[in-house]
């Protein structure tokens, strides 16, 4: 349920790098933890973040959490199919459930995100 | 404040099999969803076919000996006189001095001298401490919380799986009949027809395997307490330490159906009677959200920008698949029916409406 290819957060988040951008989520552990999702707040294309800034939430039945920016960058897309169905998060938190994809400031940075050894060790504590 | 270490129901190890997550619940460690489950199907299962709850952390009491029920009638808000034995009663103990709800209970009238008493699990005890410090002589006040195990087998197929047990489905709304060591009540906390069986605690494990047993041909499933809380809530149902609390009285909340007014004694009657004449300053309204917002206890209701009062309960509902609250709004705001309001979402402004609860129609009878 972590994904070796894959770099987190300790804010539960999963980060993919590829060409020119980032893909981010939430990881398994994160969607187990909030239960049934049932709204997600995501910030608009073209939105600048700073690494750690709270840019959206993920709301299930019961609590509500929210999303940090895991590198600074620009928002270049966001998932819009979560806006009907955010149930998306729960079944396939690495995969159709994406949240947003950001052209980061400094590609490098992403280097500095925990590794799937270093999270599935916090997820362990 | 300490952490006490909390108690676990017996049906403990069923509910770690079944890869439930657990959170405490009055003191109690209690299964909030299942594997394979979770919030939306489990409430689901309840409105569509059935599902079963462990509510074992429920409190129980017993009032017994020589008039036991007057005593019990010149207490509790609700009036015992209107029902008969093997009928049950939603009625509540309100604080003498202030009106407000120290609890609510549902009173099991077994005869005139035994009356066996259904608290919420945190205010077991101070309803037994109030009960037992009022009470003549001749009557006793037992705290039996750990005796019984308390399992709500609810929803449209509820009565197939009972049938299949072999037990009675037959009675009526609100009403009880034994079945050996098992009480069966046509009660529950989820607006769909159903029945809670009390047993004795060392009954609980075969009782749960039957009903799974029983019910595994009608979709039964294991239900958390986090389903509990968006049933009750789609009913308007009230929550205790939430919708009412020593702070809110029944007037306030909307309860005064289960306040006997006529009678010359209840606790908190001299309270409720003077705010009832001259009018609550606030009222439990229920709020239907119109955009995609979801209301969360303690969020202030604003009308324009002037706070007019706060959400109590508020969650997704997932039958309507909106956001509903209940809420304490002002009098003095003169919000009705179909008023707007907003709701300050972690700084964001959530449009709702103001509605009577239900916000989904009871299947209870």
């Amino acid at each position: 349920m972590i994904p070796d290819d894959l770099r987190y957060t300790a804010e539960h988040e999963w980060v993919q790098p590829e060409a020119s951008k980032v893909r981010v989520g939430i990881t398994h552990y994160a969607q187990d933890a909030l239960g049934d999702i049932v709204y997600v707040q995501l910030p608009e294309p073209g939105t600048e973040v700073a690494a750690g800034d709270s840019f959206g939430e993920v709301e299930s039945t019961k609590s509500v959490s929210e999303i940090y920016a895991p590198i600074a960058g620009k928002v270049v897309a966001r998932n819009d199919q979560l806006g009907d169905a955010p149930e998306l998060i729960n079944s396939d938190p690495y995969g159709e459930g994406w949240l947003v994809e950001i052209e980061p400031a400094e590609p490098a940075r992403v280097d500095e995100l925990l590794d799937a050894a270093s999270y599935r060790r916090l997820t362990e504590q | 404040m300490t952490e006490a270490a909390l108690l676990r129901p017996a049906l403990y190890p069923r509910h770690a099999e079944l890869g439930a997550k657990f959170a405490a619940f009055g003191g109690w460690e209690m299964p909030l969803e299942y594997a394979g489950g979770g919030v939306l199907k489990e409430h689901a299962a309840v409105r569509e076919a059935v599902g079963v709850f462990d509510v074992s952390h429920l409190g129980k009491a017993t009032v017994t000996g020589p008039g036991a029920a007057g005593f019990v009638n010149a207490c509790l808000t609700n009036d015992l006189g209107r029902i008969g034995p093997g009928k049950a009663q939603y009625t509540l103990c309100c604080d003498d001095a202030t009106g407000g709800v120290v609890d609510d209970i549902i009173a099991y009238l077994n005869a005139a001298d035994d009356v066996f008493l259904v608290p919420n699990a945190a205010n077991t005890a101070e309803v037994v401490r109030r009960l037992a410090a009022a009470a003549p002589p001749d009557v006793t006040v037992t705290d039996r919380h750990r005796d019984f195990a308390v399992l709500a087998v609810q929803g449209p197929r509820s009565a197939d799986v009972l049938a299949a047990m072999g037990l009675p489905t037959g009675h009526g709304y609100m009403s009880f009949t034994s079945a050996g060591d098992v009480t069966v009540c046509r009660t529950g906390y989820t607006g769909e027809h159903g029945y809670e069986l009390v047993a004795p605690v060392g009954r609980a494990t075969e009782l749960w395997d039957a009903i799974m047993a029983a019910g595994a041909e009608h979709g039964i499933r294991a239900c958390g307490l986090a389903a509990r809380d968006t049933l009750r809530t789609e009913m308007g149902y009230p929550l205790h330490g939430q919708d009412l609390s020593p702070e809110i009285t029944p007037v306030q909340a909307r309860s005064g159906w289960a306040v006997g007014w006529s009678k010359p004694r209840f606790w908190g009657r001299d309270a409720l009677l003077a705010e009832k004449e001259a009018g609550p300053r606030r009222t439990l309204w229920g709020l239907e959200v119109l955009d995609r917002g979801i209301p969360r206890p303690h969020m202030t209701v604003l009308s324009g920008d002037t706070p007019v009062g706060e959400i109590t309960s508020g969650t997704f509902s997932p039958t309507r698949r909106i956001g509903i609250a209940l809420a304490l709004l002002d009098t003095a705001a003169g919000l009705v029916e179909g008023s707007e309001v907003e709701v300050d979402v972690r700084g964001r402004r959530s449009r709702m409406k103001v509605v009577k609860p239900p916000f989904v129609s009871a299947g209870v009878r």
